[in-house]
């Protein structure tokens, strides 16, 4: 069971034709996934498919069809040893209400393999780095939600597991509470160097931890590619004027770009130009100095992930639902 | 004054804050059945109350207090009065059946619906140990669990009668045979009670259900074994085999094919050990098949 033996896999997830019906309704229609390793976002609306494929990927459920690897390994030949190297934090509050925490974290450290002794070391270490030192010998019962989510989380690694399967670990906390438990993703994954899958309907939530989407509608793959790409993100430049800009307009077509009104909520002084060369930048602060506009912003026209969300599916024509608007950070 | 920079510090300074870091595990991890004993071992502290409020601890305590009360009565009184034999292994047994069916209806839900109602099992079988090690898990914790009831009481009382024999190696070697009748009785009680009590408990995640279904299958299942063999009274071939209908005419026939009345007047509808036995352990053997079933994927 242990993972050290094991060779270095590129990919935490694989999967091939992967289908699951339940009765007429399709849960996931025959996905083709390669995802590496690192903090990968699972992103899409409820009923998009995020929890069957991680209950697909943890063996809690069989596949309809096709076939999925976690770390190099099948999920339904060799589940029990690949089941050593995951952590699993659920979604619904799979917590002993009259245990503390010390003594659950401890049991499901010796649930994965770990001895009787190691595991309560290994507890008292995890619950440590969640934030819970103190607490943790009080009930579970007593504890606020945002507690209730860091023992959860703390079960998760306590084995130190080479991968985490987050189910919307951000779910019934206040925003303080999210920001630290968005926090301490962020820790698992960059310093304890933990590969990390965030199931999440909160873009702010992939978009802060991330740094690859998979974004999951009625069951099938819209997008699947890395965050902050700079030749994709970065392609626009975003720029605002003072005055009149008719003149600047004027200058940036001599010199062939084409400049477009930003959208409406950025303010009608505010235009996109779309990149052409490493020169572009300085193209503009000329004109701008020849047509005697001051400048008052230029920067990369970065696309959110809410863009990016909003593209994914309407490129699949499915139209976009109430409450998924291209502001950032809105619920997908 | 000088500092010999070689000499090993002897004081520490008091008070230094350590960064404890994040250490990660390279140390042994054992196996599945590591895991079975491991989930077996905290299901039975959880089920009597061990590392849970004293309230938990109540009910537990008080049927291991009635249970060995009569122990401690029937060593007392042999001590004092070495020619009484105040209470028999086969009375004992006889007569603490009851205590360890409630026991079992104690336990049990504590085991299983536990873990249902607090949505645990999602957890379980996300780890290496899987579903069919749950199961044998379980079945393993209570059953040992049961065997404090069901087994050591009885065992205690046969080491304080060779201890309080007058000659107690002699009384050892005579009592061997004795020991492995109670064995014999103890397991097949706690694994059979165990075995009913879980898969009963398996289909409810609300212990209060359990409880009560258990004890009232008990009762109901004792009022028709009796009143089914009330009217096959005329048919002595098919009322005989109807203490398999009832847990508590089962153990009790078990164990009077086991420990034979020695007054001679034996029961002419009296079950032999090994029809008792057999049904026993053909009931276990259903019960788990069926918890096994119970916790496949049904998709």
């Amino acid at each position: 069971m242990t993972s050290a033996a094991l060779p270095p896999y590129p990919w935490s997830i694989e999967t091939t034709g992967l289908l699951k019906r339940y009765g007429k309704v399709v849960a996931l229609d025959s996905i083709d996934l390669t995802v590496p390793r690192g903090a990968i976002g699972l992103l899409g609306p409820n009923g998009a498919g995020k929890s069957t494929l991680l209950k697909i990927l943890l063996g809690l459920t069989r596949p309809t069809g096709g076939s999925a690897k976690v770390l190099g390994q099948d999920v339904q030949h060799e589940g029990t040893a690949l089941r050593a190297r995951l952590g699993y934090m659920p979604e619904v509050d799979a917590l002993p209400s009259n245990a503390t925490a010390a003594d659950f974290v401890a049991h499901m450290a010796e649930m994965s393999g770990l001895p009787r002794r190691a595991a309560r070391q290994r507890a008292n270490d995890v619950l440590y780095q969640v934030g819970l030192d103190e607490e943790r010998y009080r009930l579970i019962r007593g504890f606020s939600t945002g507690m209730k989510q860091r023992v959860k989380l703390a079960q998760a690694i306590v084995h130190d597991p080479e991968l985490v399967f987050l189910d919307e670990p951000t779910n019934g906390l206040d925003p303080m509470g999210r920001d630290d438990m968005l926090s301490l993703i962020e820790r698992i994954n960059r310093q304890l160097g933990i590969n990390v899958v965030l199931s999440s309907h909160i873009l702010d939530d992939v978009e802060r931890v991330c740094d690859y989407v998979v974004m999951l509608d009625h069951g099938k793959v819209v997008a699947a590619q890395p965050l902050h790409v700079p030749e994709d993100l970065a392609a626009d430049l975003h720029v605002r004027i003072d005055g009149e800009p008719a003149a600047f307009l004027a200058a940036l077509e001599q010199q062939g770009l084409h400049a477009v009104q930003a959208g409406i909520e950025f303010g009608r002084d505010e235009f996109v130009i779309r990149r052409d060369g490493e020169q572009t930048a300085d193209i503009v602060r000329d004109a701008a100095v020849s047509s005697g506009v001051p400048l008052r912003l230029l920067r990369p026209a970065t696309r959110t992930l809410a863009d990016l969300y909003i593209d994914s599916i309407e490129a699949e024509g499915a139209a976009p639902q109430p409450g998924r608007g291209r502001r950032r950070g809105a619920a997908a | 004054m000088s500092v010999n920079p070689t000499a090993p510090a002897t004081r520490r300074t008091y008070g230094e804050i350590f960064d404890r870091g994040y250490l990660h595990y390279d140390g042994p991890r054992l196996g599945v059945p590591a895991a079975i004993w491991a989930l077996a071992r905290y299901s039975m502290a959880r089920a009597i109350g061990i590392r849970r409020p004293w309230t938990a601890k109540i009910i537990p305590f008080l049927i291991y207090a009635a249970v060995l009360i009569p122990v401690a009565l029937a060593i007392g009184i042999r001590a004092f009065v070495p020619a009484f034999n105040f209470l028999t292994y086969g009375e004992f047994f006889g007569a603490i059946f009851i205590l360890e069916g409630i026991f079992v209806a104690l336990i049990a839900p504590e085991m299983v619906s536990t873990d249902q109602h607090d949505k645990m099992l999602p957890l379980y079988f996300s780890r290496p140990i899987g579903r069919n090690a749950y199961v044998v898990a379980k079945l393993l914790g209570t059953g040992l669990l049961t065997l404090s009831v069901s087994l050591a009481p009885v065992a205690i009382m046969w080491i304080g009668n060779v201890l309080l024999a007058q000659d107690p190696a002699l009384a050892l070697r005579e009592g061997l045979d004795d020991l492995g009748r109670i064995v014999v009785a103890g397991v097949l009680i706690a694994f059979y009670l165990g075995a009913i009590g879980l898969m009963i408990s398996s289909f409810t995640g609300r212990k209060s259900v359990a409880v009560g279904v258990i004890v009232l299958g008990f009762v109901i299942s004792e009022s028709l074994s009796l009143a089914l063999s009330e009217a096959l009274r005329d048919q002595p071939d098919l009322e005989r085999w109807m203490f398999v209908l009832s847990p508590a005419r089962t153990i009790v026939s078990m164990v009077n094919g086991l420990f034979p009345l020695n007054d001679g007047d034996i029961d002419s509808f009296a079950v032999p050990f090994t029809q008792a036995a057999g049904v026993m352990v053909a009931v276990m053997a259903i019960c788990s098949l069926v918890m096994f079933l119970r916790y496949q994927r049904h998709d």
